[in-house]
């Protein structure tokens, strides 16, 4: 009898689990099968999980001006990512090896009540101060506001992970003479390298995933992959084949990376304070 | 802020090195990253105070940009009809979709936590809504999942016989708390976890011995524990999901009437769709006050006194 139950309860509980997953997730799942469905068999009266898979909808996807999208979602990314870590991991390293304690705190509270602010509170005077720059529905004027959003989020991780390199780093970098930026650049960097890529790939999805800024700061010239699903349904009549292969396209980046650096999720959304 | 752990323990080792005093309240390389924040979240900050004592229409020119002093505060909290009933939709929201992801988070950590096959693949699959673009799924949701004609929830209420239900009509907001809580369930799972993994197996396993059962563990013995964890994911949780945006916007547009417009739609509209820039920027210092506050008072809650004066500042 209780050999029965010790064998019974696990497996309940795995298959509870299995299932629990395939349901919760099952809204991506529904979106990828549908993107390879044709636009009649999306709006069958009976979903189906079983079908003749095409990729009629995808390329229709491809010849919507799909290209420009991307290309515009790829650079406001990268290139607002790549800036917030030049200008964010100098200063996490001054704050754990060069500023006092009391300094490098404030400086921390400060930098996470900027990430704290309401977007909306501040878009009306981003969006005068960039029509007034002339970089509204510019792709460098949504670089410097993604720039902003992540550079909290770059300087609290790479703190984190530099709080974690043990004391004798600097020590010995001390010792051998090195210049401030050669400790950066030649100790520092190299030892956290895992804690900053994950870092930097939390902050290329952020930027990725963004909406707010998209949609109040570009019209025709900047717009990013979020925007393209919304302006793709009210062009087609049918259209759910086609949002679900663009959905596709377009999620696939930062579940990829999201994944990748799955380990150092929890750190980098709650500001270090777990790891 | 009492949830975080500054400083950590290697500043005071560095400081225990004898080098304490060398150590600077300002160094220049944290100044590009500070200049640069300053610039793009406190100047416009400032500036939307400047605005919310002016009186300014973008469409209507002629009127100028006019000292009104307080009167954008006094307008929004006594003369604007629309005001609290948004604010009571935003706290609708943010409670309603916390506590669901709370529930669910949990749920889901707990399953994950026991050693099984494939363990860490279901781990990286539950953590998938959390990073999938929001309102790219907004749309998926809206039109593949809940939508009365061709969504799959309507075809399995069918099944059982049931009508299909306008989902964003019928209860927009009930809608909108659903995704929003699917998105940052997982971002529940992982704190939890990472809390439920520092736990001694020993704790645990004494409970079993004790013959608690999986409810009792959890209440007394688990819950207590991962105070923390949780402390955590409702601050960081609340404060996120309150500039939910994309979700809004793509489903139900603040509508029907006001039913799902939160503050910070609320504040987008006024500026985007009203362009009045005054009382936009007003709502949007409310906004921010209210951030500081609500933020304050759920450390000061769940925190007991341990409170930091600093805790978050704008």
């Amino acid at each position: 009898m209780i050999k029965a139950r010790r064998q019974w309860g696990p497996t309940f509980w795995n298959v509870l689990t299995y299932i629990l997953v395939i349901l919760f997730i099952f809204p991506v799942i529904w979106t990828v099968l549908t993107g390879f469905k044709t636009e009649a068999a999306a709006y069958a009266p009976n979903p189906t999980l079983f079908f003749q898979p095409t990729l009629t909808e995808f390329a229709t996807a491809f010849n919507s001006s799909f290209g420009a999208y991307l290309f515009n979602s790829l650079v406001a990314s990268l290139v607002s990512t790549a800036i917030a870590m030049v200008l964010g991991v100098p200063a996490a390293y001054s704050m754990v090896f060069q500023m006092r304690a009391k300094a490098s705190n404030n400086m921390l509270f400060f930098v996470l009540s900027t990430r704290f602010i309401p977007f909306a509170a501040i878009i009306v005077p981003l969006y005068l101060i960039l029509a007034r720059l002339q970089l509204l529905d510019n792709l460098l004027g949504l670089i410097l506001v993604y720039t902003a959003m992540n550079l909290p989020l770059i300087i609290w991780m790479a703190h984190s992970y530099f709080m974690d390199l043990p004391v004798e780093v600097m020590e010995s970098s001390q010792i051998d003479g090195c210049t401030t930026l050669q400790a950066l650049l030649r100790i520092v960097v190299p030892m956290a390298a895992p804690g900053l890529v994950a870092a930097a790939l939390l902050a290329v999805i952020f930027a990725w995933n963004d909406f707010f800024f998209a949609i109040s700061l570009t019209y025709t010239n900047a717009p990013t992959l979020p925007l393209m699903v919304s302006a793709f349904m009210t062009n087609e009549n049918l259209f759910l084949a086609k949002i679900s292969a663009l959905a596709t396209l377009i999620i696939i980046v930062p579940v990829v990376l999201g994944i990748y650096a799955q380990k150092h999720l929890v750190r980098g959304l709650t500001a270090g304070a777990y790891r | 802020m009492s949830t975080v752990s500054y400083p950590g323990p290697h500043v005071q080792e560095h400081a225990a090195t004898g080098r304490a005093t060398s150590r600077k309240p300002f160094s220049w390389m944290q100044l590009p990253a500070l200049v640069y924040m300053i610039v793009l979240t406190q100047v416009p900050f400032l500036l939307a105070l400047w605005f919310s004592i002016h009186s300014w229409n973008i469409l209507q020119p002629e009127l100028g940009f006019q000292f009104v002093g307080l009167t954008n505060y006094v307008t929004t909290f006594v003369g604007d009809p629309n005001f609290w009933p948004v604010l009571w939709h935003t706290v609708e929201l943010v409670v309603g979709s916390i506590v669901i992801a709370l529930i669910g988070g949990t749920i889901f950590a707990l399953l994950l936590n026991r050693p099984m096959r494939g363990r860490n693949v279901l781990r990286a699959l539950v953590t998938i809504p959390f990073l999938v673009t929001p309102s790219v799924m907004a749309l998926i949701w809206k039109n593949l999942i809940l939508s009365p004609s061709f969504g799959l929830v309507d075809w399995l209420l069918h099944l059982i016989g049931l009508p299909a239900v306008p989902w964003f009509s019928s209860f927009p907001m009930a809608s909108i708390t659903l995704i929003v809580a699917w998105e940052w369930t997982p971002f529940v799972m992982l704190v939890v976890l990472a809390g439920l993994q520092a736990l001694p197996d020993e704790v645990i396993e004494a409970a079993k011995v004790d013959g608690a059962s999986l409810i009792t563990t959890f209440l007394r013995i688990i819950l207590p524990l991962l105070r923390r964890s949780y402390e955590i994911a409702i601050v960081f949780g609340t404060i996120l999901i309150f500039q939910t945006f994309g979700e809004i916007y793509l489903t139900t547009a603040g509508g029907p009437g006001l039913e799902t417009n939160t503050l910070p739609y609320y504040t987008y509209r006024m500026a985007f769709n009203s362009w009045q820039i005054g009382q936009a920027a007003a709502l949007g210092v409310i906004g921010v006050v209210l951030a500081i506050l609500a933020a304050r008072g759920m450390l000061r809650l769940i925190g007991g006194q341990r409170i930091d004066e600093r805790s978050v500042e704008a």
